[in-house]
């Protein structure tokens, strides 16, 4: 039966005791019968019975040390020879029963296993193999030196040599998670980092080069050795994400077909209404502008829908313009008005109308805008109040979505702009689809603002975006925009804004 | 400085052509109704109309090669405004396209016939 190496020392030390037990007892007996023989003769007794014990005991105790001390002389060498140490010494041979049967076998299995999972550092250096395996593996390795320039690009590294030979990373990082802001936060703060991006793309969707999306890993550590202080890992997943925008494609095309339909709702509902307004009770015409907002929502929930696709596949492109916050506003006024006043909510909104004008995409602004009034709707109770209200701020104009519904536990606020997050709560007694906040947040952050939410539960939230005045941006945005005609933007869509409108 | 009055809808979308339509009579507006790219190409040649409101789905041709004939290279409605009303996002290149040719671009499933007649009583004719 195998020995437990836990048991083995018990075992062995047991062992060990009868064998000195055994050896004592045959010694104590050869003296006994020396004595009896020597009539005592001085010389006698140091001859036959001093001498004797001398060298028996000696022999004893040799047997004794060299039986106790095998199994750690087997160790021993065991354990020197995984060890990094540089020694001459013969790798103990454990084959054959006798080890098995002590328990020893195992123990120095269990040694060399160690070395398994870390392989011997011992072999020469091959750097030329090394250089090989660098340039060939089905990853891209950028290495970066203190100024941040690249110092090493292997074959596959998502990396762009202009004429002038500078080469550079080729990788659009989404919004401010970027490697630029993580390097100089790394740089300031840490000895060591390490960060990892999902889903970064090589180019845009449109453009005509071999787009890849790479998974990248980059590491920092301050004065790292050879002049590496960033080294990045780019792994090309696009295969897998090609699969994901397929689906996102099938998505798009099914919420596209979707708006067939709802245009046909919501238009002969306005016509309808329109048509027998003499005729229609006010609880019937109650009910047609029921009718209208349910429809204005859905043909809501189909456009967040589809720009959650274009957003998640990186297709989601703004036009931002000058524009006035209380004139995004007034496209969708009406609307959201009705939606609050069908539900029994007060909408009150109050832009004043001497702030500055902000660089804004009409359309998905107004989208932001219509999620946030909507949610304060669904998480407000009958006749509660909803606010809207603007204010500068710095270099941005804020709104400000405030409700004195449910609020938030501050759980979940984390959550709340992650997508298909619902609170728990909220999953079985209102609908929705959970993209509303997170597409918001992307648009706003595309805008190059930010949207956050302060929340005390049972007293309500407050939903607080930030847009960039445009007088702050403008030098950088008539640099990108060649056409930056007027333009009067309807609720859905544009229209040029020709001169002689102004008349 | 003249209200628009006579309209030509490209749709091929009998619910929604008619919807068009009614709405936009029903405003006071002389309609013509067309279901076809190509017939809305013949149709928007030989009369004369302040503004055409054209799809971009059409059997035949699509709504953008019809604009891109209208208004490629010689303009051959420079009487007419052009508003492109599609349910169909364009990607960005396509649409900017259209951008320079047209002068308003909708999505039909986020207006009603009444917010189309409010952008409609805001435009004028050509000259």
């Amino acid at each position: 039966m195998a020995v437990r190496i836990a048991d083995y020392f018990t075992l062995h030390q047991r062992r060990v005791v009868w064998l000195t037990v055994g050896l004592q007892i045959m010694v104590t007996s050869v003296l006994a019968f020396l004595l009896f023989n020597s009539h005592f003769n001085p010389l006698g007794v140091a001859i036959f019975v001093l001498l004797p014990v001398v060298v028996l005991q000696a022999f004893a105790f040799i047997v004794v040390l060299r039986y106790t001390l095998s199994p750690l002389n087997v160790l021993t060498r065991a354990i020197a020879h995984i060890s990094k140490e540089n020694n001459d010494v013969i790798p103990p041979n454990i084959n054959g029963t006798y080890h098995e049967r002590t328990g020893l076998k195992p123990m120095v299995e269990t040694i060399y296993n160690l070395t398994v999972s870390e392989p011997k550092t011992t072999a020469p250096k091959n750097s030329e193999l090394e250089t090989t395996i660098l340039e060939h593996i089905p990853s891209g390795i950028v290495a970066l030196n203190a100024k941040r320039e690249i110092i090493y690009a292997n074959e596959s590294a998502p990396v762009i040599t202009d004429p002038k030979n500078q080469r550079s990373i080729q990788l659009l990082f989404e919004g401010k998670d970027n490697l630029d802001t993580w390097l100089a936060n790394s740089e300031k703060n840490a000895v060591s980092d390490m960060h990892a991006w999902t889903r970064v793309q090589s180019s845009l969707p449109d453009s005509n080069t071999d787009r890849r999306i790479f998974d990248v890993f980059a590491s920092y550590s301050k004065n790292g050795t050879g002049g590496v202080e960033t080294l990045i890992v780019a792994v090309d997943r696009t295969t897998h994400y090609a699969e994901d925008e397929e689906d996102m494609d099938f998505i798009a095309l099914a919420a596209h077909e979707l708006r067939g339909p709802i245009t046909v709702i919501r238009g002969y509902l306005d016509v309808l209404a329109e048509e027998l307004q003499p005729e229609l009770k006010a609880d019937q015409m109650e009910l047609f502008r029921r009718l209208s907002v349910s429809a204005s929502r859905l043909s809501g929930y189909v456009s967040n829908i589809l720009n959650v696709s274009r957003y998640d596949r990186r297709h989601l492109q703004l036009h931002l313009r000058e524009d006035r916050l209380k004139d995004v506003y007034s496209g969708i006024s009406d609307d959201l008005g009705l939606r609050a006043s069908t539900q029994n909510r007060l909408l009150n909104v109050t832009i004043p109308d001497n702030l500055p004008t902000i660089a804004a995409d009409r359309n998905s602004l107004s989208e932001v805008i219509a999620n946030l009034v909507d949610n304060a709707i669904k998480y407000s109770a009958e006749g509660g109040v909803v606010e809207v209200t603007a204010a500068v701020e710095g270099d941005f104009v804020k709104c400000i979505i405030t409700d004195h519904g449910i609020g938030i536990p501050s759980s979940v606020i984390g959550h709340l702009f992650s997508k298909f997050y619902r609170s728990h709560r909220s999953r079985q007694t209102v609908a929705g689809t959970g993209l509303g906040l997170y597409i918001s947040k992307a648009i706003v952050e595309s805008h190059g603002g930010s949207i956050g939410v302060s929340s005390t539960e049972g007293q309500g939230s407050a939903f607080t975006f930030q847009i960039p005045i445009y007088a702050t941006v403008a030098d950088k945005l008539l640099g990108d925009d060649n056409g930056n005609e007027g333009i009067i933007v309807s609720d859905s869509g544009w229209i040029k804004n020709h001169s002689k409108f102004q008349g | 400085m003249v209200a628009i009055s006579t309209i030509l809808v490209v749709e091929d979308d009998r619910f929604i052509g008619e919807m068009y339509v009614r709405s936009l009579q029903n405003a006071g507006y002389k309609v013509d109704w067309v279901v076809s790219g190509t017939e809305g190409l013949e149709t928007a040649t030989s009369k004369l109309y302040d503004l055409i409101l054209l799809d971009i789905m059409l059997p035949e041709q699509p709504g953008t090669d019809v604009l891109a004939k209208l208004r490629g290279g010689k303009d051959l409605i420079p009487h007419s405004r052009v508003i492109v009303l599609t349910n169909f996002d364009q990607d960005d290149q396509s649409r900017a396209a259209m951008q320079a040719k047209a002068d308003g671009y909708l999505i039909k499933a986020d207006i009603t016939p009444r917010k189309l007649i409010e952008i409609i009583s805001q435009m004028t004719t050509v000259a």
